[in-house]
């Protein structure tokens, strides 16, 4: 079984070179890698061209990108990764035995930790601590191919919350199976400011999402975050941090959803 | 050329490091191919203060802080209208040569790497703080008006980020030893961690991988090779399955690195880690902290880098080293690196081709 990791890009050569090793280091024998890059400025391209099969270039946004490295990919199966994102060594070869053991199974979720510098780094980690194993949160990455074809792939339409969409998508057609190795991501250092800004430009879409599906609300209110009371009772130093991230966030996604409604209010006077 | 390379140690300083072998490897070539070479470095006790050492010239005068006062005197008396070019070997602190080399002659820089975090493993705190804030900042913005080599992309990106914009990067060099029989890898699972037992490369991580590690691969065993400040600390914590050399001659650190199934950086930082390259050459893979520099050579020699904590080291060598102990890692030539002809040949093109009047 032949597994393809697409991995779009833009300026990340911060963290690919790192991503893009431990996909080259997987014990699978039989692995593709695809960089789908949108217009770098920076050596993503040059560290791409060193480890990738093939670097297209292909824009406007990450879902057209993707799209397009399911197109160009040759694999059995299709796995979406982000440039900051370090996968364990055992991947490529769980998700074929998962695959092969399962036929009714089309698609695969891979557990994820985070890690980067500083206390909030820290108070992230804790959070998706929370989240593993959580299927209102957890959205799934490897994808047989026929499934992913049949889908559709990616709405090209959607920024933000794209990944939700999908999972609900492939929830209608197929079972979801996981894998137990992790995806390790690098969130570098997290900054309040840059993180408002990035849920303000999210938000815009959340209207959007939300309209084209009905049982949403399970995604934003998080449950997992106060079902294990006893984790965060365990580090209140880091829940006050990640109280302030969450509300942080919060208030960056409402203001990005006023921002959405306000400008289609002005576009349709 | 006359080429004047300023450096704050030569070879015979005792606390010389890959940075002048480095040097003393280039410059013995750079005089073999007609070229006319002086080296000007800090005294060193017991050594002349003129000494010709494989054909280049050495000059000796200052100590750590008084060095790059005595360069630009001697620079005033000697040095003046009697060189082509002038290279600023930057070892934490740069000389400013672009600054006050004021006879047309052509100058550069050649940075092997930054301090940054380091400050706070090797000065004490409030030194610390002021180097890594004010001094080296300010420094590196001055050097920043400068052509500069740099020896790794870590350390190319590490000057961009205080404002230089001409930068290139030129290789590193390594000689791969010549083993005497060869070695064959140890039945048991092994580990090996090479390097001075000091801080900042974090040898306590590697110790906490390992214990971790051991979980899924009971008789995995550990090699610390290397002396230091901390060696006495860790052996008394008496880690199971840990074997510490302590300080070893090259034949037996060659032969222990080559016997190991892998070999672990863990580093908060460096130039290129040459320790990488080494392991690489005997046949021996890096799972290797993803940080500046081990992240160049790591990735140079074949190897993995990883995200910078003990429990993600932990998982990689409990993934790779099963994978690795079946299916032979083959030698990587020079390690990933270059010979050193092609670095000395390279670094004066790149010298030649760079360097400018200020």
């Amino acid at each position: 079984m032949k597994i393809s990791f697409v991995v779009p890009t833009r300026n990340n050569a911060r963290t690919l070179a790192a991503c893009l090793g431990s996909l080259r280091n997987q014990t699978h024998p039989d692995v593709e890698v695809l960089v789908i890059d949108n217009s770098s400025t920076d050596t993503t391209v040059a560290i791409g061209e060193r480890f990738a099969d093939q670097v297209v270039q292909w824009g406007p946004e990450r879902s057209a990108q993707r799209n397009h490295g399911t197109k160009c990919s040759t694999g059995d199966v299709v796995v979406f990764i982000d440039s900051d994102m370090v996968l364990e060594p055992h991947i490529a070869t769980e998700i074929e035995e998962q695959f092969t053991a399962h036929p009714e199974i089309g698609a695969l979720i891979i557990p994820e930790r985070s890690f980067g510098e500083g206390f909030l780094a820290s108070c992230r980690q804790l959070e998706k601590s929370l989240y593993v194993g959580d299927a209102a949160v957890e959205s799934p990455r490897a994808f047989r191919r026929e499934l992913i074809e049949e889908i559709g792939g990616w709405d090209e339409n959607l920024t933000a919350a794209e990944d939700w969409d999908l999972a609900d998508r492939t929830k209608e057609k197929t079972e979801l199976g996981r894998v137990a190795a992790y995806i390790w991501h690098d969130e570098g250092r997290i900054q309040l400011r840059a993180t408002f800004a990035k849920k303000r430009y999210y938000g815009r879409w959340i209207d959007q999402y939300v309209s084209m599906h009905d049982d949403s609300n399970s995604k934003f209110t998080r449950t997992a975050l106060v079902r294990k009371p006893g984790a965060l009772l365990r580090h209140p130093v880091l829940t006050a941090g990640l109280v302030t991230l969450k509300a942080t966030e919060a208030a960056g996604l409402l203001l990005g959803i006023r921002d959405s409604r306000t400008s289609s209010a002005g576009s349709r006077t | 050329m006359r080429i004047l390379v300023l450096n704050w140690r030569d070879l015979a300083h005792p606390a010389a490091g890959g940075a002048e072998v480095y040097t003393e490897q280039v410059l013995r070539r750079w005089v073999a191919a007609g070229h006319e070479v002086t080296l000007f470095a800090a005294a060193v006790a017991g050594r002349p203060a003129v000494e010709t050492i494989d054909g280049y010239r050495v000059i000796r005068a200052g100590s750590r802080f008084t060095v790059y006062r005595e360069a630009r005197r001697w620079w005033d008396r000697c040095g003046r209208g009697n060189f082509d070019v002038v290279i600023d070997e930057t070892n934490t602190v740069p000389f400013m040569a672009h600054e006050w080399v004021d006879d047309g002659t052509r100058t550069v820089a050649l940075v092997h790497q930054t301090c940054e975090e380091i400050w706070h493993h090797n000065a004490p705190p409030v030194v610390a703080h002021l180097g890594r804030l004010a001094l080296e900042p300010r420094w590196l913005h001055r050097l920043a008006a400068a052509p500069v080599l740099a020896v790794s992309e870590s350390t190319r990106d590490a000057l961009a980020r205080f404002g230089a914009q001409d930068v290139t990067v030129v290789p590193e060099g390594y000689e791969p030893p010549a083993l005497t029989r060869p070695v064959v890898k140890e039945e048991r699972p092994t580990v090996v961690f090479c390097g001075r037992m000091v801080s900042y490369k974090r040898p306590w991580d590697v110790l906490r991988a390992v214990a971790i590690a051991r979980r899924e691969i009971p008789d995995l065993q550990l090699w610390m090779i290397g002396g230091g400040p901390l060696l006495n600390k860790l052996r008394a914590a008496r880690p199971a399955g840990v074997e510490f050399f302590g300080r070893v001659s090259e034949g037996v650190k060659h032969d222990l690195m080559a016997r190991a199934h892998v070999h672990v950086s863990t580093s908060v930082r460096e130039g290129w880690g040459l320790v990488v390259t080494e392991a690489a050459a005997l046949g021996t893979p890096t799972i290797a902290y993803d940080v500046p520099g081990l992240r160049d050579s790591t990735l140079a020699a074949g190897g993995v880098v990883v995200p910078p904590s003990p429990d993600a080291l932990a998982r990689w060598l409990s993934d790779l080293l099963p994978t690795w102990q079946r299916r032979p890692f083959a030698p990587v030539p020079f390690g990933g690196a270059h010979s050193w002809d092609d670095v000395a040949t390279q670094l004066l093109s790149a010298v030649d081709e760079h360097a400018r009047a200020a």
